[in-house]
């Protein structure tokens, strides 16, 4: 059975001016999924995110929420199954965790009871009766998240929700991201420049360059294009070249090195005792991998800031 | 309503009613000094005289206090970056209406007291006459009526502008205006102008008995037309404050 997506986007586009922040986009986000949406800083991942929560009005495309196409009647409607965090907390200074957590409840009309179960989940409880002004950064991202979890919507949007924390409320807060669909039923979509950040919350990945999607699959299949690679030195390459086609191995020159696909330990051993009755000196043999992050720039650009 | 009586709620903490609890204060105070020993003249017609008194006061006290109290309602939206969450919740229109509604109670409860405050002076400085409740019920009408437009603009201001700054000095510039117009003519066709327009009562001056004159006023087609253009400030600033709302993006 196929699974239903809670986003799909179609030809979605933002232009400002001249410039195109988003291009013609097709997003789709599948049940249960723990989205990451991943981009080198100003590719488009707000504006993707705050067009699907209809604070920016796209310029051509359209949105299906939940199988629903978006439109102004509906929007609102729509929009109460869903929970966002976007750029920064909301919250109202001059009051404290527990009354701004009561104007949302309010609002989205769920049951008082949730105030208590959010403020658990983000471990809030003792500062609830605290004014959010007195909040740390860290503290008052929690409230964020723990404003967007009321109501347990079935979407949550999340962008770059790891922004101003320490390394603990980082991992706090990855691990609270992870545990929300098997706990709570909660697709999430979480935007992040940090490829290691959303290589260790999510299972399904969207790489967006210059407001264009350039990657969008599982991890797993994101992982599969980390290929490995045996990188030879020898004192005679243009023989060891030839060596090597004649074993049927394509090779790529690296600098001083020839790059060939990962073979087995057994020819791998096979070609070393080759290149010695051939007399050709074997300075260096190294097994590489292709990273993540290298996959990444591939995508995304070497110029750009990570 | 259930976005409205959340306004109230947000504005906790806020000291809104300290503010306008401040500037009747002042003006109870400025009656206390102006009216504490009137002549048997200004004793024989003195609750005549405050619907003269009270607008033009107002018309230089007013603007800041409007000015004040809409940007205290909307920069808490501003300051928390909440417009990014609200909006995903309730659409902008209902919104702004709500901040509105919540603006306009409080100041027609504001005008009340005030009025009641003034009569409650002329009561215990034994004022001779008696409060006209069909006058005063009028002045009061139109001056909550220029007053909201003068807030709803404010408000207007205070929601579309991050920075503060910008409304309140609109504010300020308003009782400036509030002052000006009354040495020009008692009727303007400016905002602010609406509580010169809304005083139903004028003066005379008598130079050699040094004596004043109070007289209901018998307002000229041009002064009605003035009256009038309250209202139409009154829809334009509501109706215009809420479409550029819901036109802006975040």
């Amino acid at each position: 059975m196929k699974t239903q997506n809670l986003i799909e986007t179609n030809h979605l586009t933002k232009q400002f001016g001249k410039i195109r922040c988003v291009d013609s986009l097709h997003l789709q986000v599948p049940q249960g999924a723990i989205y990451g949406f991943l981009g080198p800083n100003g590719a488009g991942k707000s504006t993707t995110l705050k067009m699907i929560l209809g604070l920016t009005r796209p310029t051509d495309g359209s949105i299906t929420l939940f199988g629903t196409p978006v439109n102004g009647q509906n929007r609102i409607r729509l929009l109460s199954q869903t929970g966002s965090l976007i750029e920064s907390p909301s919250y109202y200074g001059h009051l404290t965790g527990e009354e701004n957590l009561h104007i949302l409840q309010t609002l989205k009309g769920c049951a008082k009871a949730d105030i208590d179960k959010v403020l658990r989940i983000v471990r809030l409880e003792e500062a609830r009766k605290k004014k959010v002004s007195h909040y740390s950064l860290g503290m008052k991202q929690r409230l964020g998240l723990a404003s967007a979890l009321l109501g347990f919507p079935r979407l949550l949007i999340l962008d770059e929700p790891t922004n101003g924390l320490d390394p603990s409320g980082i991992q706090e807060m990855r691990e609270l991201i992870c545990s929300l669909p098997s706990e709570y039923g909660i697709t999430v979509v979480v935007s992040s420049h940090l490829l290691g950040e959303i290589d260790q919350m999510a299972d399904h990945v969207g790489i967006i360059r210059k407001g264009q999607l350039v990657f969008q699959d599982t991890l797993e299949t994101l992982h599969a294009h980390a290929r490995q690679q045996i990188a030879l030195r020898t004192g005679r390459p243009a023989d060891t070249l030839s060596l090597l086609r004649r074993n049927g191995l394509e090779a790529a020159k690296d600098e001083d090195y020839l790059l060939i696909p990962m073979i087995d330990d057994e020819r791998t051993a096979a070609l070393c005792r080759q290149l010695c009755e051939q007399n050709i000196p074997l300075y260096r043999i190294e097994k590489r991998e292709k990273s993540l992050e290298d996959i990444f720039l591939s995508l995304t650009g070497k110029e750009t800031s990570l | 309503m259930r976005t409205l009586l959340l306004e109230f709620y947000k504005i906790k903490r806020r000291k809104i009613g300290l503010t306008i609890t401040a500037f009747l204060a002042v003006q109870f105070l400025w009656g206390l000094w102006a009216f504490h020993d009137p002549t048997p003249a200004e004793q024989a017609k003195g609750f005549l005289s405050l619907l003269y008194s009270i607008p033009i006061l107002d018309a230089v006290m007013v603007p800041p206090i409007m000015a004040i109290l809409a940007s205290r309602l909307a920069d808490i939206e501003h300051k928390g970056c909440t417009y990014k969450q609200l909006e995903t919740l309730r659409t902008p229109g209902s919104l702004y209406h709500a901040k509105a509604c919540c603006g306009l109670l409080i100041i027609i409860v504001m005008f009340a007291v005030q009025y009641t405050l003034f009569i409650l002076l002329g009561y215990a400085i034994g004022y001779q006459d008696s409060p006209d409740a069909a006058h005063y019920l009028l002045s009061y009408g139109l001056k909550l009526a220029s007053n909201s437009a003068l807030f709803l603009m404010q408000l207007a201001l205070s929601m579309l502008f991050a920075n503060q700054m910008i409304p309140l000095v609109v504010g300020l510039c308003g009782s400036l205006f509030g002052l000006l117009l009354m040495f020009v003519k008692m009727y303007s066709f400016l905002p602010w102008g609406g509580n010169l327009n809304s005083a139903l009562v004028m003066i005379e001056w008598n130079a050699d008995t040094r004596q004043a004159s109070y007289f209901y006023r018998e307002y000229s087609p041009v002064e009605l037309a003035a009256v009038g253009m309250i209202f139409v400030w009154l829809v334009l600033f509501y109706v215009g404050g809420r479409l550029l709302f819901n036109r802006r993006e975040n």
